[in-house]
């Protein structure tokens, strides 16, 4: 291993070392908008580290067994980065209420991108299950995070017996199927089709591990309470960091398996198994959307739906279209994530300290008239998540019904058709909530909203011009992950 | 002597995880759904010594002392928890914590 293979990793180690910085800041000074400033700084610098990296989408670097540099693992981990920063600037708000000085929070979301920068770059089973935990652990210590909230003890335990039951699913897995592979490692040594018994259940158990943390059908029953009881930045950080991160190394393991899936008489079987996880997560995300009050609630059923639609992705059959695959994933998931962050902000920004977890889709009722930049924000992020044309969303569908045409996957693509028809009830019925004004109440709405700073201003401006721009322009963002 | 086969391994360890899930599942306290979990989790590590000790490699062992660090991490925040419940509601029962509904 040498300096230059160790350069490739520099945007990871930038988050570790600033880990360890951030703690002996708190040690010298407990100041939180100094750590708060130095947890930007490190984010911005490992950004601007990982746009710089000299490393092409085609090509890949192995620095060392464990960790594989390759172009799109670090395109996701920028995303991580974006969602990072984004939930940092917006915690801030949320902070500032109490009287405590916050400094673990920072420390907790800096360690959360580390493991997500460990799962997008992993390239073996270890590095997986040391990703995947810090990741996991740092975020129930962050869904618990307000201590006087109501529900604070009931999310963090609530995600921790269900993830900490997930991760030994996975884990059984990764020991069913290291017993009868020999290693470790994600790429095979040798492909062998005399695998047993142990090799099938070993994938289903890994499967479903992983189906729990994306939160795919009938392994979404944390999703709605754990989304609404967490304070609202760290369900942003829920909503993006974690599903990204593992979507792409779900990705990575899986396209290393398509030549001993295509020659084991079990890999049929697997990809049936996830197109009907694929099937159940649109149509069950989308329909019990559909009786949803809570904002939060109805955001999480709809991230169920929006994995549903992505998980597509992985009946690519051929090794020819992993190059299409892989664009696909990473534009769906640059819309998901810049919707997302878009209308978490709102929420953030219209929300009080008070009704931050009950925050009901009739609270935006007459918004536009009293906060129009927010409700242009709102709009153009619930029309980016139900695919209208002209936005992200509506691009990143097309991409993937794409690839499910090649696939030649049709019961996926009823479904997709269908959950999306379903989507546009609930998605429309927000929209139409933001110009009501016919209702009483609206005029003390109004004098309750937080007033914005001058930052949230331009920061929501900026997300509104990047959403409608990318919208109209989708070549410029797919170009950066295109191959030439 | 002969050497126990693979399969008597894993099969021994999926008994060990079933009867920790088994444990998550059924009980209400809550400092034993944390054992549970513990039975979990070495199940998995006997799987990964097994499987370790069949091809000859260190990797199941080195998983095994991943996992020890795992568990310990993990039931330092449960406690934790376990502490904030008890305050709060004087009382380790599961259902008292069934207030988010929607």
């Amino acid at each position: 291993m040498t300096i230059a293979m160790l350069a490739n990793l520099l945007p990871i180690l930038l988050v570790a070392f600033g880990i360890v910085l951030t703690l002996l800041l708190i040690a010298w000074q407990r100041s939180q908008k100094l750590i708060l400033a130095f947890t930007l700084l490190v984010f911005i610098s490992a950004l601007v580290a990982s746009i710089s990296l000299p490393v092409h989408l085609n090509e890949s670097v192995q620095v060392t067994p464990l960790l594989k540099v390759d172009g799109y693992g670090n395109f996701a981990f920028m995303l991580v980065l974006i969602a990072s920063i984004a939930v940092s600037v917006l915690s801030s708000t949320w902070l500032n209420s109490a009287a405590e000085v916050h400094d673990e929070y920072f420390v907790l979301i800096q360690l959360v991108a580390l493991g997500a920068g460990i799962l997008v770059l992993s390239s073996h089973f270890a590095a997986l299950f040391l990703g995947f935990e810090l990741l996991s652990i740092a975020l129930v210590g962050l869904a618990g995070y307000g201590r006087n909230c109501q529900y604070s003890v009931e999310t963090s335990f609530k995600y921790l017996i269900l993830s900490a039951s997930a991760s030994s699913f996975m884990l059984l897995g990764i020991a069913f199927i290291y017993s009868q592979v020999g290693s470790l490692s994600f790429a095979p040594a040798h492909v062998n089709a005399g695998y047993g018994l142990f090799y099938q259940a070993g994938m289903l158990l890994f499967l479903g591990g992983v189906a729990f943390k994306l939160s795919l059908a009938p392994f979404h029953f944390w999703t709605p309470d754990v989304y609404q009881g967490a304070p609202t930045p760290v369900t942003l950080l829920l909503a993006t960091v974690s599903k990204v991160a593992m979507f792409i190394v779900l990705l990575k393991y899986w396209f290393s398996q398509i030549e001993v899936m295509s020659a084991h008489h079990s890999g049929e079987g697997i990809q049936s198994i996830i197109s009907l996880l694929a099937i159940t997560s649109m149509l069950a995300g989308n329909a019990l959307a559909l009786k949803q009050q809570n904002i939060k609630r109805l955001l999480a059923y709809s991230s169920i739906a929006h994995m549903g639609y992505l998980l597509i992705v992985l009946l690519i059959i051929s090794p020819q279209s992993i190059a299409l695959a892989w664009q696909s994933t990473l534009f769906y998931l640059s819309a998901y994530v810049l919707a997302t962050i878009s209308i978490f902000s709102a929420l953030i920004l219209t929300s009080t300290k008070q009704n931050s977890t009950s925050m009901q889709v009739i609270d935006w009722h007459g918004l536009f008239w009293h906060r129009p930049s927010l409700a242009v924000l709102i709009i153009i992020a619930v029309l980016s998540l139900a695919g209208i044309p002209l936005t992200m969303g509506f691009i990143g569908k097309f991409y993937v019904l794409n690839v499910a045409v090649q696939a030649q996957q049709w019961w996926l693509i009823a479904s997709l058709v269908v959950g999306s028809g379903i989507g546009l009830f609930y998605y429309l019925t927000i929209i139409f909530t933001l110009f009501n004004s016919e209702q009483q109440g609206s005029y003390e709405q109004g004098l309750n909203l937080p007033v914005l700073k001058g930052i949230h201003q331009v920061s929501v401006i900026g997300l509104i011009l990047l959403g409608v721009f990318w919208g109209v322009f989708p070549d410029t963002l797919s170009q950066l992950f295109a191959i030439q | 002597m002969s050497a126990i086969p693979l399969s008597h391994i894993l099969i021994l360890a999926s008994i060990l995880f079933i009867i920790g899930f088994v444990g998550v599942i059924v009980r209400k306290n809550t400092l034993y759904m944390l054992m549970s979990l513990e039975v979990m989790l070495n199940a998995v590590g006997v799987a990964f010594i097994g499987a370790g000790s069949a091809w000859q490699q260190a990797d199941g062992q080195v998983m095994f002392i991943l996992i020890l660090t795992l568990a310990a991490a993990e039931v330092a925040v449960g406690l934790a928890l376990l502490i904030q419940m008890q305050r709060k509601f004087k009382s380790l029962d599961i259902d008292l914590l069934s207030k988010l509904r929607g």
